[in-house]
């Protein structure tokens, strides 16, 4: 099939132009399959097989090293069920989110609120300053802050009673950009007309933030929430190298707990959550139940997010008519 | 979310859009008095935002005496200790990590570009059926968590002899940012030019033609976006090298082989620790620090698409 054009070719073409369009059809679907099997083949076999199959390994019994011992029903989720240490690194990984979202999500609405201000020089330097460290390894700049702290000669990842605070300190410092980007973005959204016109109706600053920029952000936040608590509950990287859930699972976040049930303690932070004896069909249990429990929630906040889309259309659609 | 609704993100923010609705009239000259104190507030954070960065970097050029001797302090009291950085390179084996990185990186980016863009182009361009089934279950898996599909994929891998490989840790990247790659590539050709795409068609090219040499150039901004995602999210990774090369610490990237040095004995060399978590951050840095607008744009047009 070559592009050139020839003369001739172009009466013949218009007169086969409907058998044509259907044989051309069939051709774009077929080279559609093609083009969508990597694709294919990847999310079936690493996404969607993979989520079937945690659901399977739930009912064995399996040290991950020997041969399966075979079926034992529930038996893995009542355990995990009545596993103090699952439920205590389920109660740190609510715990940090709940003072890391809404600790980050202030923070970065105020300084987005300021990054957006008109004639405000140096934006862009100060969005990178906060930016930075969320586009960078946490695992690594974990590292930097176990030497930051050992040279401020404290034990605070030691101390069981600070080592969580300390942990949610550094997880705000490190993701905090990305909620401010999306503030950033989310205000560039408000049109400025808006801005104007309140002006022109005198309204000052608190009234243009209560009745304009926070309204426009309502929808953007809903997102910024989702994934600033989804994100937070998915925490492992940053407590894995900090502390690999130590000192005796004061720092066990459900996410190291699992890792550690499932891959034993290969590599662990200085003070680690000692021996969790390896049982992959207890891991799996336990993602299985947290991961149902992040779902449920990301369902929630779902049906919220329609819900206020739908509400925010009629009143659009009432300010117009 | 398209280029396009990106761009302006960034770039409204240091232009004047809402001067003139603040209403400062001809006293613009005094805002930035004005706004002095917010920058030397701003200024403050920055800097304690920084400070941990800054902290390592110097560290990175001191003994180890000098580590211990003045605390958190940003100086250097002797001669910078070029030394630490060969150390790490070497003795840290942070050589082996770094070309380890660098190839999981290069073939993650390269296959993840590559498919999504495919994939992406079929999803947007025909509608054959299933199409609706694949987007709907696709769009689901995206928001379980990631550690919960690891122990299954960890025992797939070893089942297909590619357990401590770098093909291990690729094709498992590749599979983990597909699904978001692939619906920005979509959201891309959904909306791009459908009349030049028709003028090729029309010229006699087909769907692959059509796809290499008309489509995935105007895809461009679309590739550097999907491409940097890719990369970002490659070199920083830390669970999935971690996991797919526990056994084999030759094969370790920078995240898992620099964060393993910390677990040792107290003999650790902090100084040239901290040139190996400068040496592995620095990538980042280089290309935040080109690509800065754009990288900002992508995540900005990720959560408002």
């Amino acid at each position: 099939m070559t592009s050139t054009t020839v003369p001739g070719r172009a009466t013949r073409r218009n007169a086969s132009h409907d058998r044509r369009r259907v044989s051309s059809h069939g051709w774009k679907v077929r080279w559609s399959y093609i083009y969508l099997l990597p694709f294919m083949i990847l999310v079936a076999l690493f996404t969607i097989y993979p989520i079937i199959a945690s659901i399977g390994y739930s009912f064995i019994k399996w040290d991950g090293l020997t041969a399966p011992d075979g079926f034992v029903g529930l038996q893995n989720f009542v355990q995990i069920a009545t596993d103090h240490f699952f439920w205590l690194s389920v109660a740190h990984s609510l715990w940090y989110a709940a003072f890391v979202v809404p600790i980050q999500l202030f923070i970065a609405l105020i300084l987005a609120l300021i990054l957006n201000r008109p004639k405000f020089k140096f934006t862009s330097i100060y969005r990178s300053l906060f930016f930075l460290p969320a586009v960078m390894s946490p695992a690594i700049l974990a590292v930097v802050f176990r030497l930051l702290i050992s040279a401020l000669g404290v034990d605070w990842l030691g101390d069981p009673d600070v080592v969580m605070w300390v942990i949610i300190v550094i997880g705000i410092w490190q993701t905090l950009g990305y909620n401010l980007v999306y503030f950033l973005a989310g205000l560039q959204t408000i049109p400025y007309e808006l801005y104007e016109a309140a002006e022109v109706d005198g309204a000052g600053w608190l009234g243009r933030l209560r009745h304009i920029t926070l309204p426009g952000l309502k929808n953007i936040s809903v997102v910024i929430l989702l994934m600033a608590i989804l994100g937070s509950l998915n925490v492992f990287d940053l407590v894995m190298v900090l502390t690999g859930g130590g000192p005796y699972f004061a720092s066990s976040v459900t996410n190291t707990y699992i890792y550690q049930l499932a891959f034993g303690n290969f590599y662990s932070g200085a003070g680690a959550s000692s021996n969790v004896e390896q049982n992959v069909g207890l891991a799996s249990a336990g993602s299985v139940f947290y991961g149902i429990m992040l779902l449920g929630l990301t369902l929630i906040q779902f049906v919220a997010l329609a819900r206020i889309r739908k509400k925010t259309a009629e009143q659009n659609q009432g300010a117009i008519g | 979310m398209t280029a396009s609704t990106l761009s302006a993100i960034s770039t409204a923010a240091d232009q004047d859009q809402l001067g003139a609705a603040a209403g400062a009239g001809g006293r613009r000259s005094r805002k930035w008095v004005r706004h002095l104190p917010v920058h030397v507030v701003m200024a403050a954070l920055g800097l304690v935002w920084v400070y941990p960065l800054l902290w390592a970097l110097t560290s990175s050029f001191k003994t180890k005496m000098d580590m211990f001797g003045d605390g958190p302090s940003v100086l250097i009291r002797s001669m910078p200790q070029f030394q630490n950085y060969l150390d790490a390179w070497t003795q840290a084996n942070f050589g082996r990590y770094f070309f380890n990185s660098v190839v999981i990186t290069v073939l993650t980016v390269v296959f993840t570009v590559v498919f999504t863009a495919m994939a992406g182009y079929a999803l947007a361009r025909t509608h054959f059926p299933g199409r609706k089934v694949i987007m709907v279950v696709v769009a689901i898996t995206m928001f379980l968590p990631r550690g919960y599909t690891l122990i299954p994929v960890f025992d797939l891998v070893y089942q297909l002899y590619l357990l401590n490989t770098i093909w291990a840790v690729v094709v498992v990247q590749v599979a983990g940012g597909m699904i978001f790659s692939t619906f920005l590539f979509m959201g891309y050709f959904m909306s791009a030019n459908k009349e030049l795409e028709e003028a090729a068609r029309v010229d006699g090219a087909g769907f692959n033609r059509t796809f290499l040499y008309v489509m995935l150039p105007t895809a461009r901004p679309m590739i550097a976006t999907v491409g940097l995602f890719s990369f970002i999210s490659s070199w920083n990774d830390f669970i999935i090298p971690l996991v797919f090369t526990l056994g084999r610490p030759d094969l370790r990237t920078i995240p898992v082989g620099v964060a393993a040095l910390t677990g040792g004995s107290a003999g650790t060399d902090w100084p040239v620790l901290c040139a190996a978590s400068v040496m592995a951050l620095l990538p980042i840095v280089i290309v935040f620090v080109v690509a800065q607008r754009h990288i900002i744009d992508a995540f900005a047009g990720a959560v408002k698409g």
